[in-house]
């Protein structure tokens, strides 16, 4: 899948589960950067990520995550 | 030795002045000094206990290097055995009396007490214990390479400014800052004492003031009204806090007195507008702990049953956290009531508000103040649980406060009570309103934006002046150097 497409379903999953308003998603953000971006909601995004594109992540893996970036290679990798 | 005595003074002043001097040629040199100093200072609470610190520097320094030496097939095996170890030491001391006298009373046994086998709980065992646990699980994810050096390694777990309550400090934070010479810096200095000066104040004023109104309240609860009983929660929820986060306000301060930052454990959690934001604000080293090496991997392995299993791992979670202040039916109790209050939080989906304090407004919102006091309430109820000496005790004290006696004026066991509670509430809302003022810095005397040095200096004063004055004449050991 093209990067561009990863980053903008990235960024409407972080809209809906995080109900952000005016977010727009840069690559090198933080889970900090990200308003209310918190260890409880984290499960919830990855798992909406998941079934989104259809992968599945390893504990490991996400571990080592260090930003969005990241992240979206891990989903590019996978899928 | 205690953080609050003259001992301590003269031990960390002779330090203070070998490490900037002697000692300050190298990192190396530095660290030295540090892991002897704080081997001398645990040691001189129990040199027995010493052996099971030095075992628990050895024992994880080498099995975090066995874990990264080996294939990832075999490292899991390496760190299971670090798992059950370190738990298993830890079980031992914080949980045996449990189920010794759960299996005396069960077999009807009348016989040896508890208290005959002798086992000692060891000074801040949870807190080095958990930090160990951590460094041994980020070794395994990879996110940080074994410690290459068994003297920083002994320095990160024995370090002594948070050797006795914590904060428990991430590996990945503390090894780096010992790593590399650190270098006197003035204002980090007089930053350091000015955080200790607050945590003075907050115990000794503050926290030691509530107990003396508390504690005879608790121990008179079946006799007194319900307005007495409000009053006996309130201030022990303040003594709690006050108690707890005066120390950690002196740990940090002392060590930037070495030039190395510790983690914040507090930030205003009475500001919080509901439970999830009071989690990030209260013993924050403890829940962050928390979340990351329990809740977080407990919740991705539930993650296809979604909310349930959120819910679900929440609980386990502070269970865990209930559980880690002892063995007594009253903490797993606190854990679980703090699990549930998640339930509503997770279930509207409104664990993501912005917080309230964050913002720059003059006064909170009226429906945020509603919220506050809301979560203050919810603390309040807990903090009986966690304070009563067994759950019949907190279940007559919490069913006490449902009587219409409320509304009439709160008894005080002690005849000095009105006047204590009315000095000491005057002090709460002083640093509650420090606390609002100073909300966005990184600790309630963070003064270097202030430009005035009389305004400094007079700060300094009022504070010294308080503790001297109204500081109680009973002092309290810190509730948490008995986890």
């Amino acid at each position: 899948m093209d990067r561009k497409e990863i980053s903008r379903t990235v960024q409407g999953i972080l809209i809906d589960i995080l109900h952000l308003d005016n977010f727009e998603m840069k690559e090198n953000m933080t889970a900090a950067d990200v308003p209310g971006w918190d260890s409880l909601s984290h499960m919830v995004i990855i798992s909406k990520v998941e079934k989104e594109f259809n992968v599945i992540f390893k504990l490991r893996e996400l571990s080592k995550l260090e930003n969005l970036d990241a992240l979206i290679d891990l989903i590019q990798q996978k899928s | 030795m205690m953080l609050l005595s003259f001992g301590f003074l003269i031990f960390l002043t002779i330090v203070f002045i070998l490490y900037w001097s002697v000692f300050q040629e190298s990192a190396k040199s530095q660290n030295i000094l540090l892991s002897v100093s704080s081997l001398i200072f645990y040691g001189m609470a129990d040199w027995h206990l010493l052996f099971i610190l030095i075992f628990s520097i050895l024992f994880n320094f080498y099995t975090a290097r066995l874990i990264a030496r080996n294939t990832m097939n075999e490292r899991p095996y390496f760190l299971l055995t670090g798992l059950i170890i370190n738990i298993g030491v830890l079980a031992y001391f914080k949980f045996s009396g449990f189920f010794y006298a759960g299996i005396t009373s069960m077999l009807g046994i009348n016989g040896n007490s508890y208290d005959s086998l002798h086992i000692i709980l060891p000074i801040g065992i949870s807190f080095y214990t958990f930090q160990a646990i951590g460094y041994i699980i980020d070794v395994y994810n990879d996110r940080i390479s074994p410690c290459c050096d068994l003297l920083t390694f002994t320095t990160f777990i024995s370090y002594f400014p948070k050797m006795t309550a914590g904060p428990i400090e991430p590996a990945e934070h503390f090894l780096g800052q010992i790593e590399k010479k650190r270098e006197f810096k003035y204002h980090c200095a007089v930053d350091g004492l000015r955080q200790i000066l607050w945590g003075f104040f907050v115990k000794l004023v503050i926290a030691d003031n509530c107990a003396s109104i508390a504690r005879p309240i608790f121990d008179n609860y079946m006799h007194l009204p319900a307005s007495t009983l409000l009053t006996g929660a309130f201030f022990y929820l303040f003594q709690v806090y006050a108690d707890f986060s005066g120390y950690s306000n002196m740990a940090i301060g002392i060590s930037k007195l070495f030039g190395i930052q510790l983690m914040r454990n507090f930030a205003s959690p009475f500001f919080a507008t509901n439970i999830s934001e009071y989690w990030k604000r209260w013993n924050i080293s403890l829940s962050s702990w928390m979340m990351r090496y329990v809740f977080y991997p407990l919740s991705f392995t539930l993650r296809k049953f979604e909310k349930p299993g959120l819910i679900f791992s929440i609980i386990i979670t502070f269970l865990i956290i209930g559980l880690w202040h002892g063995a007594k039916y009253t903490f797993i109790v606190f854990g679980l009531l703090h699990g549930l209050y998640f339930i509503p939080v997770l279930l509207a989906g409104k664990i993501n508000r912005e917080e309230v304090s964050k913002s720059s407004q003059l006064y909170p919102e009226v429906k945020d103040i509603f919220k506050m006091a809301g979560v203050f309430v919810l603390a309040m109820i807990t903090i009986i649980v966690f304070g009563a000496e067994n759950i019949r005790q907190a279940f007559h004290y919490i069913a006490g406060l449902f009587s219409f006696s409320i509304f009439s004026a709160p008894v005080f066991p002690d005849h000095t009570g009105y006047l204590r509670a009315i000095v000491t509430l005057f002090f709460i809302l002083i640093m509650m309103s420090v606390e609002w003022i100073q909300r966005n810095k990184k600790h309630e005397m963070q003064l270097d934006s202030m430009k005035s040095s009389m305004l400094r200096i007079g700060i300094y004063y009022a504070i010294t002046l308080a503790i001297f004055l109204c500081g109680s004449e009973v002092h309290i050991d810190f509730i948490y150097s008995q986890f």
